[in-house]
């Protein structure tokens, strides 16, 4: 590529962004109605919520759930989806269980789920917990049910027990899958944690998005999706950025910006 | 020495019939011999090489190594299969030092050897790429410096060069026995190629397909070391080729399609 293609494929999701805030403004420059403000006034209200000293707490608290729940998703999943797919036993053992639960907009559980563990954090983090699960067993899953039985093969040559195997043939060897199922999953992470937040109003950064739609501030409404929108914007860019680091030695480059890494 | 003691093998296929695979194999492999196995795709040839390996358990029969029965793989047995089976988040370093790493090998003396054996291999200049980098043939001798890195005693090689053009393939024969010369350790060399064996081996055992059976053991009685452009013009070589040929075609259709 030469500098110039270098500086477009760097600028593009930018001038995308811009572009999006330019159709805000003018469309609602042009409706003139009081539920939907202009861009610029949606960008002025952030500094309001950022700057206020509960907000922030509220947004930290969300945060904090969406880590935990991402996390343990991650520890449990992974070895799960790697053992679904070395073992016919284990994945039909989990598989009708994760068919059952796979279609089920894990939002949809949160009633039952408030119903016996109360609104608080452990709620809405088990709801981030199972939203996460799915996409990682699932790529995990598939990533080392891919994974060449020679390679297994040549390990164990080598030495390598069952165990070693998997972890130092199966979990590298499924990397690059594993890590696509986290990506999904660190998306869907913010997604339930807002929708947890929206169900069970108590704190967090979607309670502070309805309780501005409850009162009629239309530009703080706007300016936390701006926020959150950015929150996964960030998290996205810098998943990706680690995700290229581990697995360098799999693909080959991407011309095309998949993100803002 | 290996002992293969009236091995035979039954798959299930998906029709949920019982497929022979191998019928009653019986084979005895000394040491430091060059054996190759040849015979047309289907009739069990790797299945008899994934057998030894312990990779495969035979449903009749046993084989043995130095007079103890094979339960499964180990570092004396090193395979060498047709789809490289490289690891591809290691590079080239980090592929052939894998084994001597994984047997307690120190590893600034893992590197050191790793480094002689990839330049054995002729790759020297190539430790830090990763195999996504390398061409086929490239990627293969990266895989034989693997097997090679742990010492097994014996190499197990799958159709190592099938999936290769002709002119690397004659460039790695040639590499193979230079390196095979030095230590002489003993080798299982399955193909389909007729030249390929012949070029190769001290032993060729010719098996028919649908059930596997061991058609023919043929004695290759050609000075080494062996060298192709001599070879080529020698008429022992270009008889045994033709003999070993002609005898598939006399197989009756079972082993005629090779």
């Amino acid at each position: 590529m030469t500098s110039a293609q270098i500086f477009g494929a760097r600028a593009a999701p930018w001038l995308a962004c811009l572009g999006l805030l330019v159709i805000w403004q003018i469309a609602a420059l042009l409706l003139k109605n009081d539920s939907f403000p202009t861009a610029l006034a949606a960008i002025r209200a952030i500094p309001l919520i950022l700057g206020d000293k509960e907000a922030l707490i509220n947004i930290l608290a969300s945060q904090r759930r969406m880590t935990i729940g991402f996390a343990v998703a991650i520890v449990v999943s992974i070895p799960l989806g790697l053992m679904m797919g070395r073992s016919r036993a284990v994945a039909s053992f989990f598989n009708p269980l994760l068919m059952v639960i796979y279609p089920v907009p894990k939002a949809a559980l949160m009633p039952i789920i408030m119903l016996w563990l109360g609104v608080g954090d452990l709620s809405k983090t088990l709801v981030i917990f199972l939203g996460v699960s799915l996409p990682v067993i699932y790529h995990s899953f598939e990533g080392a049910r891919s994974v060449e039985e020679k390679m297994l093969w040549s390990g164990a040559a080598m030495g390598l027990s069952a165990a070693e195997r998997m972890v130092r043939i199966v979990l590298p060897a499924a990397l690059p899958e594993i890590l696509t199922g986290c990506r999904t999953g660190l998306v869907l992470a913010l997604i339930t944690m807002v929708t947890s937040e929206m169900i069970a109003r108590q704190s967090g950064a979607g309670n502070i998005l309805f309780n501005a739609l409850d009162m009629g501030e239309y530009d703080l409404v706007f300016a936390m999706i701006i926020i959150i929108g950015a929150m996964g914007i960030c998290l996205d860019a810098m998943f990706e950025a680690l995700r290229r680091r581990l697995v360098k030695w799999s693909e080959p480059q991407f011309d095309m910006p998949l993100s803002f890494s | 020495m290996i002992e293969i003691d009236h091995v035979s093998q039954i798959f299930q296929t998906s029709a949920r019939q019982d497929h022979l695979a191998l019928s009653d194999i019986s084979l005895t492999i000394e040491d430091g011999a060059f054996v190759s196995i040849l015979g047309p795709s289907g009739c069990g040839k790797s299945t008899l090489l994934y057998i030894v390996g312990g990779f495969v358990r035979p449903t009749r029969g046993s084989v043995r190594m130095k007079g103890n029965a094979i339960t499964g793989p180990g570092p004396d047995r090193g395979p060498v299969f047709q789809e490289f089976a490289l690891f591809p988040w290691k590079t080239v370093l980090g592929n052939v030092m894998y084994g001597p790493r994984q047997q307690g090998v120190k590893s600034a003396e893992a590197e050191a050897q790793g480094r002689v054996l990839i330049e054995m291999v002729g790759l020297k200049g190539f430790e830090d790429f990763y195999p996504k980098e390398l061409s086929g043939g490239m990627k293969q001798r990266v895989a034989l410096a693997r097997t090679l890195a742990y010492h097994p005693e014996v190499l197990l090689m799958d159709e190592p060069f099938g999936a290769l053009d002709a002119h690397t393939r004659t460039r790695l024969q040639n590499d193979l026995l230079n390196i095979w010369e030095r230590d002489r350790k003993t080798v299982l060399f399955v193909t389909h190629s007729v030249e390929e064996a012949v070029f190769l081996s001290d032993k060729v055992v010719m098996m028919t397909r649908s059930p596997g059976r061991i058609r023919e053991i043929v004695d290759i009685d050609l000075p080494r070391p062996r060298h192709r452009a001599e070879l080529l013009l020698d008429p022992r070589y270009q008889k045994y080729v033709v003999d070993i040929e002609r005898m598939f075609d006399d197989g009756g259709g079972q082993g005629a399609a090779l």
